[in-house]
């Protein structure tokens, strides 16, 4: 590792750790820390930008993926429970096809949905969300405000969060 | 008290800003998770709708609006996130590699095109049509599959394996020959020799040769399958055990540079046999309708698969 960001790290120790108990991590913080540590010491990084952001990132995005999988254990567990899923012998039952055809489905509503935010709503999204462009440099490239483009966000957000939701529960 | 409502569209703006890459702005994201303890669930169960909205959204149609003042022309530099700001559906140990994105170039195909990618001795990947990868210069035991198919063939080394990242889930080699098929939904790997784990920091599933494993929206499932059907595309076979036309369809979009659709009771029906790869598609198809049952029809610029007797045209 990067001797700057071990310093940095063991600096900003009491945060990092305050950060992953309030983001439910509990009495696993310390134990999380050290993973984290670990991997850290195990890549080389070379020289990183912005320490101390990195190091919040990573630990959230532990904590992202963390829930992801005990989400989708306790989906497995029920799969288990009803008899529907888990191991198969078949590679794809017919819900995958019902799935597909969901999917088309969904595809165009998310797309009228998005146009009737209008087009700069659309585009926004897209650049954010789609191709990893930060909000500043959204709103420089379009000439509007950083306000602007963070409302665009919740706008978009909202409505295909709630299209996601609608199709989930279908 | 909060309402739930307020404190989703709270927990938004936080998803919205922590997903944003400059984002540094930690400890106020700290205070707000510390002021509630109901905040951290919130931005979880957030994050999660927000994962795959990225498959929901098409993309762009009509081109992007002017700027509103002469803020010159949209910056390119940032096209090396595209693909990694999916990717960046945050998985820890992808999020390590996350810097230095200049070391990171993407690979893509055409269909019908294929490609073999050499990443060091003994380590090679084979890409089929229609696929995009990203590799990394400067570390060759890295690739991403942001979509299509490709054979990995790894030099195994326990203390540095070789690692493949599709989506949110994460491909670790334990000596091995494996293909992985990436369509928007799902992500399916058949392993051929050797052995590969799914997820190691997480489900940690093993998958040994003739072993397969699909994830898509339904969930993980497992199964067996046989290693002669695995990339067989590399032969210029397609090979199949029950396998449902809307997979064989990809699988043919991908190999001949046709665009391809198909009819819903098309979709519905299953195949097991081989198909021969042909570039042309008028001689593809005579023979491949009738052994799939279907019949195959000229649809504008593209050819189309519905029910049928095996008539082509």
């Amino acid at each position: 590792m990067a001797t700057g960001l071990s310093a940095i790290f063991l600096h900003n120790r009491p945060a990092l750790l305050r950060f992953l108990r309030a983001r439910g991590a509990g009495d696993e913080a310390e134990d999380l820390l050290q993973d984290i540590w670990i991997k850290l010491e195990a890549k080389d990084l070379g020289p990183v930008a912005d320490p101390l952001p990195y190091l919040y990132r990573i630990a959230n995005n532990l904590m992202l993926d963390r829930y992801r999988s005990s989400v989708r254990r306790a989906r497995r567990e029920e799969d288990w429970a009803t008899g529907a899923g888990g191991v198969m012998a078949d590679p794809m039952e017919a819900s995958a096809i019902d799935e597909r055809l969901i999917m088309t489905q969904s595809l165009e509503e998310a797309q009228a949905a998005l146009r009737a935010l209008g087009p700069r709503v659309a585009h926004v999204f897209r650049r954010f969300r789609l191709e990893g462009v930060g909000q500043k440099n959204i709103a420089e490239e379009l000439g509007v405000s950083l306000t602007t483009v963070e409302k665009d966000l919740q706008k978009a957000y909202r409505a295909l969060t709630g299209l996601k939701q609608k199709l989930d529960t279908e | 008290m909060m309402g739930s409502q307020a404190m989703a569209d709270e927990a938004l703006l936080w998803v919205i800003r922590t997903r944003d890459p400059d984002f540094t702005d930690w400890e106020a994201f700290t205070l707000w998770l510390e002021r509630d303890a109901r905040h951290a669930g919130a931005y979880d169960a957030m994050m999660a709708r927000d994962a795959g909205l990225d498959a929901l959204v098409p993309p762009a149609i009509s081109p992007p609006p002017l700027p509103a003042n002469d803020a010159g022309a949209p910056r390119r530099r940032w096209g090396w996130i595209a693909g990694g700001a999916i990717a960046a559906g945050l998985v820890a140990t992808l999020s390590l590699g996350l810097f230095n994105r200049t070391d990171i170039y993407t690979v893509a195909t055409r269909p019908g095109e294929t490609r073999i990618v050499a990443l060091e001795e003994g380590t090679r990947v084979e890409m089929n049509g229609a696929t995009t990868m990203r590799f990394d210069r400067k570390d060759a035991r890295f690739a991403a599959l942001d979509g299509g198919e490709a054979v990995f063939t790894v030099r195994h080394d326990a203390r540095d394996p070789f690692r493949v990242t599709v989506g949110n889930a994460v491909f670790e080699d334990a000596g091995t020959v494996f293909n992985i098929v990436r369509e928007r939904a799902s992500t399916r790997i058949g392993v051929s020799e050797g052995e590969v784990v799914y997820n190691p920091q997480g489900e940690a599933i093993s998958l040994k040769a003739g072993r397969a494993l699909i994830e898509d929206a339904s969930g993980l499932h497992l199964m067996a399958v046989d290693t002669r059907s695995i990339a067989s595309w590399r032969d210029g076979r397609l090979v199949y055990a029950n396998a449902p036309v809307a997979q064989i369809a990809q699988d043919i979009a991908r190999s001949l540079d046709v665009r391809l659709t198909t009819t819903p009771g098309a979709r519905a029906q299953r195949f097991t046999g081989t198909i021969r790869i042909d570039r042309d598609p008028v001689r593809f198809f005579r023979d491949a309708a009738p052994l799939l049952g279907l019949s195959a029809h000229r649809d504008g610029n593209g050819w189309v698969l519905k029910e049928g007797d095996g008539t082509v045209g």
